[in-house]
């Protein structure tokens, strides 16, 4: 083993993308040690997955021995489930959608896979995220179809210094003709991770029952109401639906129906036309900065509110104690309470927030006092 | 990076070049099935028995009590369900056992609960021995089978099996005890000490791995697992594995000539290695040390470290320990023994096992002594640079 730019630590998952992240640093002379992390309990009837499946520690087990370098399985079960798993229920809960790979980047894999890394002083820690860290900053991966730089806004600032991210500069299919190109057939054309590792087929309702108890208020029948509190029919818990959805909605209707919002407080689920999705502003909380000289009140910035949403122009009208308002240029659809509101400025990512409200009227800056 | 040093025997030995010599005609010209009535089975077959008559000697037993199995799983799995199984209809509908077996025996013990028996768990003393009271209420004439390990493969603590074994037979209990890490450590005699069932495995002993055996004391009730031929007397069907047996009994001849002096010597380097970890790290923890303990391990916590940092960091300085069990992902669990003992959790999840044997030299350990506190005040050094 050379290892003469130093020690990391690659977080393998056993997909392709982790797998010639690690084999490129080996290649490139870094001394690597792979960790897969068990994330939660395998005995609990989670069939075969993408990602986080025994097979998927078998394969990452496989690719590192292949490339030559060490492999351990980290458990992180208990940090994972109180972080992640539980944060995840209580935002579904609260009638909120929730992204649980943020929140798994932002303390699992880049905090306590960090302390990790640490303590076998490994100078790096490296994923296979398509996105690219650049002299201290967190850019957009180059692969616009693949970039993830959007589920990484809220990583601690220091931790993008340290932070090696390979296949940030590729495309995928120039990852898995690395892979090939590497010898590591078995995972050069495993299929992409779509759902969530711990949500089993796509059932995140069953994975709520089991945590919240089927007779939750989140899961128990309530209202189909439209904006002017018409009721409009029943449905089975308010957290089957998620803003912007038209799956499970009444019909009969002449256009076609949208989930506008969730009201946990009365069970109701609003419903209406995709006009009525429309948001001009948005409120997000737990601002988080990737970049020295955050932007501040009066600056422009472009935003996403989803993962694959397209940057939208905004200006930021109001950033006090962690909390950010933003007037958006051109409306925007589907606005999400829970999903992530991230900044960018071309590829740079100056950093995000958790969205909490959408505004259906454009805000204004707030005239000041001359 | 220096020779690496392997320090975790209680995990499997490598096969002892006598053993290997003495298996390979059986992969060669001595291929014979030993059920064939010709020239090359009746070979086997002298060869198969030999086998059993000399693992008998080294057991006290007879070779009629001696059944060749796959290993300690096996092992324990037939002789916890296959008790139960043959004498449940008469009654005897309990199984006793205590928190700190290995997990084929409370794998088999839940699997005979999920056939209708009453579980029950012997109290344990904090040093890890079975407390005396709780096994005089619990080992009670319904029980069916109790079995209690030997010597326990994490921390070492040995039990006192002559007095249990005893008491079960007094009791008409039968008694098991799974002898896995006791075999060629501890002296085992059956005629000597009343136990009626044993498990033993060769690949802790030198011999290869999937190879292990069961005593059975005669006149003792044990339904089969498996079923199909005679072979094993029926107790175990399937070709019997005549190469891997003879490799058994040869391993097990070396082990049991060589214990009393293996064992002094494992015992003062453990005992050595122990003290220049307590020298260096004072607040680290040994754990089984209040009891009697087998000489080859040593299990120790240090507080405000973690098992896995602690095993990876070791790894990559070239040295092979464990923490206690390995789940099937391969990442590190608290141990269930410790729990089961009342280690906080905190130290329980620092437990590092070091185990010796053959491999280990004086070298080896001077090397560890070193090494060990030298990464614990890296790893201290790193949680407080990170909190």
């Amino acid at each position: 083993m050379s290892g003469t730019r130093g020690r990391v630590l690659a977080a393998m998952s056993g997909g392709v993308d982790s797998s010639v992240a690690a084999a490129l640093l080996a290649e490139q002379g870094y001394e690597v040690i792979g960790a897969t992390m068990k994330l939660f309990c395998y005995g609990d009837h989670v069939p075969d997955r993408p990602c986080c499946s025994l097979d998927s520690i078998d394969d990452a087990r496989r690719v590192c021995e292949q490339i030559g370098i060490p492999h351990y399985v980290l458990n992180l079960e208990s940090a994972f489930g109180r972080d992640v798993i539980d944060d995840f229920v209580s935002e579904y809960a609260a009638g909120r959608t929730p992204i649980p790979c943020v929140r798994c980047n932002t303390f699992t894999k880049f905090r306590d896979l960090l302390h990790k890394a640490q303590a076998l002083e490994c100078d790096w820690i490296a994923t296979g995220h398509y996105a690219r860290a650049l002299g201290g900053e967190l850019l957009r991966g180059a692969d616009p179809a693949k970039d993830q730089s959007y589920f990484l806004w809220g990583i601690d600032r220091a931790v993008v210094r340290r932070m090696l991210l390979p296949v940030g500069a590729l495309s995928k299919p120039e990852t898995r003709r690395r892979a090939h190109a590497l010898g590591l057939d078995v995972v050069a054309e495993k299929r992409e991770s779509q759902d969530i590792c711990f949500v089993p087929d796509g059932d995140h309702a069953a994975v709520l029952a089991r945590h919240l108890g089927p007779d939750a208020p989140a899961l128990a029948p309530g209202r189909f109401v439209d904006s002017a509190g018409r009721p409009l029919g029943e449905h089975q818990g308010y957290a089957r639906f998620t803003v912007g959805q038209r799956r499970g909605l009444p019909g009969g209707s002449p256009e076609p129906l949208y989930v506008i919002a969730i009201r946990p407080d009365t069970r109701e689920v609003v419903i209406g036309p995709k006009a009525e999705l429309l948001g001009r502003g948005v409120i997000a909380r737990s601002v988080n900065w990737l970049v020295d000289a955050p932007p501040s009140a009066g600056d422009h910035v472009h935003v996403q509110v989803r993962h694959r949403a397209p940057a939208a122009p905004a200006e930021i009208v109001r950033l006090e104690n962690g909390e950010i308002e933003l007037a958006l240029d051109e409306p925007v659809s589907a606005i999400t309470p829970g999903q992530s509101l991230v900044m960018f400025d071309g590829d740079r990512v100056l950093g995000g927030a958790l969205i909490a409200a959408s505004r259906a009227a454009r805000p204004t800056l707030p005239i000041l006092a001359a | 990076m220096p020779q690496p040093i392997y320090l975790d025997h209680a995990a499997t030995t490598p096969v002892r070049r006598e053993v290997f010599e003495a298996m390979e005609p059986f992969y060669g010209p001595r291929f014979g099935n030993p059920s064939s009535t010709h020239r090359w089975g009746r070979d086997a077959r002298a060869a198969l028995d030999a086998a059993r008559e000399r693992l008998a000697t080294c057991l006290g037993a007879q070779s009629s009590e001696v059944f060749f199995t796959s290993g300690g799983t096996e092992g324990d799995n037939t002789a916890i369900v296959g008790p139960y199984m043959a004498v449940r209809d008469s009654g005897k509908r309990a199984v006793v056992t205590t928190p700190i077996e290995h997990k084929a025996v409370l794998g088999a013990m839940h699997f005979a609960h999920a056939q209708g028996a009453e579980e029950r768990i012997l109290s344990m003393s904090h040093a890890g021995v079975v407390d005396r009271a709780s096994y005089d209420a619990l080992v009670r004439p319904d029980v069916a089978v109790v079995s209690v390990m030997w010597v326990n493969n994490e921390i070492g603590v040995v039990q006192d099996i002559a007095a249990l074994a005893t008491v079960a037979k007094s009791r008409g209990v039968l008694f098991h005890t799974d002898g896995v890490q006791a075999f060629g450590k501890v002296a085992i005699d059956a005629r000597a000490v009343p136990f009626d069932l044993l498990t033993f495995s060769g690949h802790k002993i030198g011999a290869p791995k999937g190879i292990g055996g069961l005593y059975v004391r005669h006149g003792t009730p044990c339904e089969p697992l498996l079923h199909g031929g005679s072979q094993n007397r029926g107790l175990r069907p399937g070709t019997e594995n005549v190469a891997a047996a003879v490799g058994l009994a040869r391993a097990a001849e070396l082990a049991i000539a060589e214990r009393e002096a293996e064992m002094r010597r494992l015992g003062m380097l453990r005992d050595r290695l122990e003290r220049a970890i307590l020298a260096r790290v004072p607040d680290a923890v040994v754990h089984g040390g209040g009891g009697p303990r087998a000489p080859h391990i040593l299990n120790v916590s240090v507080p405000g470290t973690d098992s896995e940092s602690m095993l990876m960091a070791l790894d990559l300085a070239g040295v092979a320990c464990s923490s206690g069990s390995a789940c099937t992902s391969g990442s590190v669990d608290p141990s269930h023994v410790l729990a089961a003992l009342g280690v906080p959790r905190e130290l329980a999840v620092a437990a590092v096992r070091m185990s010796l044997g053959s491999l280990t030299t004086d070298d080896a350990i001077d090397r560890v002594s070193e090494l060990f506190p030298a990464l614990v005040a890296k790893a201290r050094r790193l949680a407080g640079a990170a909190a």
